[in-house]
C-alpha cells in the first residue's frame, strides 16, 4: 500500500509540474490573444496582416517544430530552464490561435453604438480597453480557454515524452514523463493509475478553473453563435467536443413546438466587397510565402540536393502513412458521426464518454502501445499508425457533430415523409449533411496527426533509461526531424520543416480549402 | 369518400404542458381543409400527427379509413422552410419524392422532370436550390411532394416564408394546379395563419382556439372560384373567422 501511496504522491507532483507549464502558457495566450485580437479588429492594417497569418498558423502542425524550438532555446538558456521555455512556448503556440480568432470576433461583432457611445463619452484609449473591448471579448476568451487547454494538453504530454529522448533536454517533472517510466517498469496498474490521476486533473480543471471562469465572463450574456467562416468553423470543429447542446438533438426535442420551425439558422452573407479583399490579402500573402519557399527549395537543391531528396522521401512516405491513417478514421468516424447526429436517441450521453475519451492526449498511450508491441514484426509501423489514428479520430467525429447544429431537423422530417431509406439516404441526405463538419474535421484530424509524428514515428527514451530506442518506422518525416535533432544537423532539420509546412499549405490551399468552398456554396 | 379522419387528438408538450386539447375534424375526397388559429396553438404540430411524423398524446388519424400511426405512401408534405437539401440539384431533390416508389431511375427523372417543367423551373433542374429565390424554392419544395402522386398532400404554412407577391402568384399556381381536372393530388389539408389566404383557397376553415386548443368551428366556404378577396361575402367570412382567432 505504501507503494500505491507513494505512487501517488509523485503523480501528483508530476502532474502538479505539468499543469504548472500549462497554466503559465495559458495565462501568456490569453495576454497575448487579447493584443492581437484586438489589434487585427481595430487597425485594418494589422488586421490585414493577422488574420491570414492566424489562419495559416492554426493548420500548422506545430509540434514538428518543437524539435527546432529546443535546438534555438536549449541552445540559449541552460537546460532545465531552456526545455521547459521551450515547452511553454510550444504549448503557448497550440492555444493562442483559437483565443485570437475569438477575441477578434467578438470585437468585430461588437455592436458600432458601443464605440460612438465611448467617443461621445470621451472615455481615454485605455478606458475603451478596459470598460469595454476587454470585457467584450472575455465570453470568448473563456470559451476557447477550454478547447485550448484540450488541445494543449496534446502538445504537453507530447512534448514531455519527446524531451525523455535525451537527457540534455529531459523535462525531468511532468506527467508525460512519468507516464513513459511507469510504462517501462513493466507495471500496468501503475501505468493505469498515471493515467486515471491524469484524467482526474482534467475533470477537476474543467469544473474548479473553467467552469467558475465561463460563469464569470458571461454573467451578463446570453451565448450567442457567430456566422462561419473558413477559419470560424475550423474553430468550430476543434471546439466540439466542448459543445453543451446539440443542436440537431435540441431540434429533434423542440420539433414538437411551432416556434423551432420558426427558429432557423441565419443565411449566410453573401461575400462582401471587404471580405473579398481581405481574401485578395490572404492570396497575397500566400503567393509571397510560396515565393520564399520556391527560393529555399531552390536554394536547397543547388547545395543540399541530398538533404532535399532524404527529406522528400521521409515526407512521402510519412505522407502514405498519415492519410492511410487518415482512410481508417474516415471509415469509423463516419458511420459513428451519422449515427449520433441522426439516429441516437440519448446522444448527450455518448458526448460526456467522449469527451472524457478526447480528453486523454493519444500520445499518452505511446508508451504502453509501443512496448506492448515491441519485438513483433512491423512494430514500429503498428505503432505508428495506432498513434496516427487516435491522434485524429476525435477530431473528425467531433467536427461533424459540432456541424451537426448547422443540419436542418428537416432533414430528418423529409426522410421520413418520403420514405427515403438505405444507400439512397446515405448518398442523398447523411453524407451532404456532414459534409461542411468533415472537411473542417479533417483539417484539424490531418494537422493532429502531424504534431503526433515527432513522437510516433520515432520513440525513444535515453533521456530516462539509458540507450533504447523503444519504436521506429523505417522512414518518416518525425524521424528525420527527431534524428536531425540528436545528431544537431540544423540544415537537414529547417529543410525537414520547410517542406512539410510547405505541403500542409499547399494541400490546405488547394484541397481542403476549394473543397469547403464547393460546400459551402451550395449550402443554404 | 372520406380521405381524412382525425378523431379526438390532443398533444401535450413533455409532461405539463398541454397543447393541443381534443380536436376532430374530417377531409373528403377533391377537399382543401385549411387549419387556422392563433401562434403556439399546435396547428403544425397537428399536421405532422396527421403525417404520422409526431405520436398524439390521445385519439387517431385514419387515411382512407386505415390508421397512421408513421409516414404513409400517399400522404406527402409540403414544408413551411422547403427542406431541400442544399447538396442536392433540384432535379434530384424532386427525386427524392419518388424514393418509395419502385420504378426505373429513368422513369423517376421523367416524371420529376415534367414537373419542373409544369413549374417553370426547366432551366433549373441542375442548379442548386441555393441559387433560386424562395417562391422558385418552394415550386420545388412542390414538386417534390407531389411527385408521387399523393391521395393527401399537407401543406405547412407553405406560403408564409415569401413576400406576399410571390406568395400571392404561386396561391394561384397552386389552386389550378390543384384544382384543374387532371390534377394527381386528391385532397388537401393546409396550416396557414393568414386568414385571406385559407379563405381564398378552402373549401372548409378549421379554426383552433388557443392553447390548449379546440376546434371552434369549421367554417365552410363555398364561394365561385377564382375567388375575389374585395367581395362582400369573401369579406363577410374572412371577418367571421378573425372575430374567432379575436375571442
Amino acid at each position: 500500500m505504501v507503494g500505491i501511496a507513494g505512487l501517488l504522491a509523485q503523480l501528483i507532483i508530476d502532474t502538479s509540474f505539468s499543469w504548472i507549464r500549462m497554466l503559465v502558457a495559458l495565462f501568456l495566450s490569453i495576454i497575448a490573444s487579447i493584443a492581437i485580437g484586438i489589434l487585427a479588429a481595430r487597425s485594418r492594417f494589422a488586421g490585414r496582416i493577422i488574420i491570414p497569418v492566424l489562419d495559416v498558423f492554426q493548420t500548422l502542425p506545430i509540434l514538428a517544430f518543437f524539435p527546432f524550438v529546443i535546438y534555438i532555446v536549449v541552445a540559449t538558456l541552460p537546460g532545465y530552464i531552456g526545455i521547459n521555455a521551450a515547452v511553454i512556448f510550444l504549448i503557448v503556440t497550440s492555444m493562442i490561435w483559437n483565443i485570437a480568432f475569438g477575441v477578434y470576433e467578438s470585437i468585430t461583432t461588437l455592436p458600432a453604438e458601443f464605440i460612438e457611445a465611448a467617443r461621445i463619452y470621451g472615455m481615454s484609449r485605455l478606458a475603451r480597453l478596459r470598460k469595454i473591448f476587454i470585457p467584450a471579448c472575455m465570453p470568448r476568451v473563456a470559451e476557447q480557454s477550454v478547447l485550448s487547454w484540450a488541445i494543449g494538453l496534446f502538445y504537453l504530454v507530447t512534448s514531455e515524452i519527446f524531451s525523455t529522448g535525451n537527457a540534455n533536454y529531459a523535462v525531468k517533472y511532468g506527467i508525460g514523463v512519468e507516464i513513459t517510466k511507469l510504462a517501462f517498469s513493466g507495471n500496468l496498474l501503475y501505468y493505469l493509475i498515471g493515467i486515471l490521476v491524469f484524467i482526474g486533473f482534467v475533470v477537476a480543471t474543467r469544473f474548479l478553473l473553467f467552469v467558475p471562469f465561463e460563469h464569470y465572463s458571461t454573467r451578463y450574456t446570453e451565448g450567442k453563435k457567430k456566422a462561419r467562416r473558413w477559419t470560424i468553423s475550423l474553430q468550430l470543429a476543434k471546439q466540439a467536443s466542448h459543445e453543451k447542446t446539440y443542436h440537431v438533438h435540441a431540434a429533434k426535442l423542440h420539433m414538437f413546438t411551432q416556434h423551432a420551425y420558426r427558429e432557423r439558422p441565419a443565411k449566410r452573407v453573401q461575400p462582401t466587397s471587404k471580405k473579398r479583399m481581405s481574401r485578395f490579402y490572404a492570396y497575397m500573402y500566400a503567393a509571397v510565402a510560396l515565393i520564399i519557399i520556391i527560393a529555399l527549395l531552390v536554394y536547397n537543391y543547388r547545395f543540399l540536393v541530398g538533404y532535399e531528396s532524404e527529406t522528400a522521401v521521409a515526407l512521402a512516405v510519412s505522407f502514405v502513412r498519415v492519410w492511410g491513417a487518415f482512410a481508417a478514421i474516415l471509415i469509423v468516424a463516419v458511420p459513428v458521426s451519422v449515427y449520433l447526429v441522426f439516429m441516437a436517441k440519448r446522444t448527450s450521453r455518448y458526448i460526456l464518454l467522449f469527451q472524457v475519451i478526447a480528453s486523454i492526449p493519444a500520445t499518452i498511450l505511446l508508451p504502453i502501445i509501443a512496448l506492448s508491441l515491441s519485438g513483433y514484426p512491423g512494430h514500429g509501423e503498428i505503432t505508428a499508425f495506432l498513434i496516427f489514428f487516435l491522434s485524429g479520430l476525435w477530431y473528425v467525429i467531433f467536427g461533424i457533430i459540432s456541424n451537426s447544429k448547422t443540419i436542418s431537423a428537416s432533414i430528418l422530417d423529409v426522410k421520413k415523409v418520403f420514405g427515403v431509406k438505405g444507400t439512397l439516404a446515405w448518398r442523398k441526405l447523411y453524407i451532404g449533411a456532414i459534409m461542411p463538419g468533415l472537411i473542417t474535421g479533417a483539417v484539424t484530424a490531418i494537422a493532429g496527426e502531424w504534431n503526433a509524428s515527432i513522437v510516433a514515428e520515432y520513440f525513444t527514451t535515453t533521456g530516462i533509461s539509458g540507450s533504447n530506442v523503444v519504436s521506429s518506422v523505417g522512414i518518416g518525416i518525425g524521424k528525420l526531424l527527431d534524428l536531425s535533432l540528436a545528431n544537431g544537423n540544423i540544415v537537414l532539420l529547417i529543410t525537414a520543416l520547410i517542406n512539410l509546412t510547405a505541403m500542409i499549405l499547399i494541400i490546405n490551399t488547394f484541397v481542403w480549402k476549394r473543397l469547403y468552398r464547393k460546400v459551402e456554396r451550395t449550402s443554404v | 369518400m372520406r380521405i381524412l379522419d382525425v378523431i379526438d387528438v390532443g398533444f401535450n408538450y413533455g409532461e405539463t404542458l398541454q397543447v393541443i386539447d381534443t380536436a376532430s375534424f374530417y377531409c373528403n375526397t377533391r377537399e382543401f381543409v385549411s387549419i387556422i388559429g392563433p401562434s403556439g396553438c399546435g396547428k403544425s404540430t397537428l399536421l405532422r400527427i396527421i403525417a404520422g411524423l409526431v405520436e398524439p398524446a390521445h385519439g387517431k388519424i385514419l387515411f382512407t379509413g386505415k390508421r397512421v400511426t408513421r409516414p404513409t405512401e400517399g400522404i406527402s408534405f409540403v414544408f413551411q422552410d422547403f427542406a431541400l437539401m442544399p447538396w442536392l440539384t433540384n432535379l434530384e431533390n424532386v427525386k427524392l419524392g419518388l424514393a418509395m416508389k419502385r420504378m426505373p431511375e429513368k422513369e423517376k427523372e421523367k416524371i420529376s422532370l415534367e414537373l419542373l417543367e409544369s413549374f417553370g423551373l426547366s432551366d433549373f433542374e441542375d442548379a442548386y436550390p441555393n441559387m433560386l429565390s424562395g417562391g422558385m424554392k418552394q415550386r420545388v419544395g412542390i414538386a417534390r411532394a407531389i411527385a408521387s402522386k399523393p391521395k393527401l398532400l399537407l401543406m405547412d404554412e407553405p406560403f408564409s416564408a415569401l413576400d406576399e407577391l410571390t406568395a400571392e402568384a404561386l396561391r394561384k399556381e397552386v389552386v389550378d394546379l390543384l384544382k384543374s381536372k387532371k390534377s394527381p393530388i386528391d385532397s388537401v389539408v393546409m396550416v396557414t395563419h393568414n386568414v385571406e389566404e385559407a379563405v381564398e383557397l378552402s373549401d372548409r376553415v378549421v379554426v383552433l382556439s388557443d392553447k390548449p386548443s379546440m376546434v371552434k368551428d369549421i367554417v365552410k366556404i363555398e364561394l365561385k372560384r377564382p375567388r375575389d378577396r374585395e367581395s362582400k361575402q369573401f369579406m363577410e367570412i374572412s371577418d367571421k373567422i378573425y372575430a374567432y382567432l379575436k375571442e
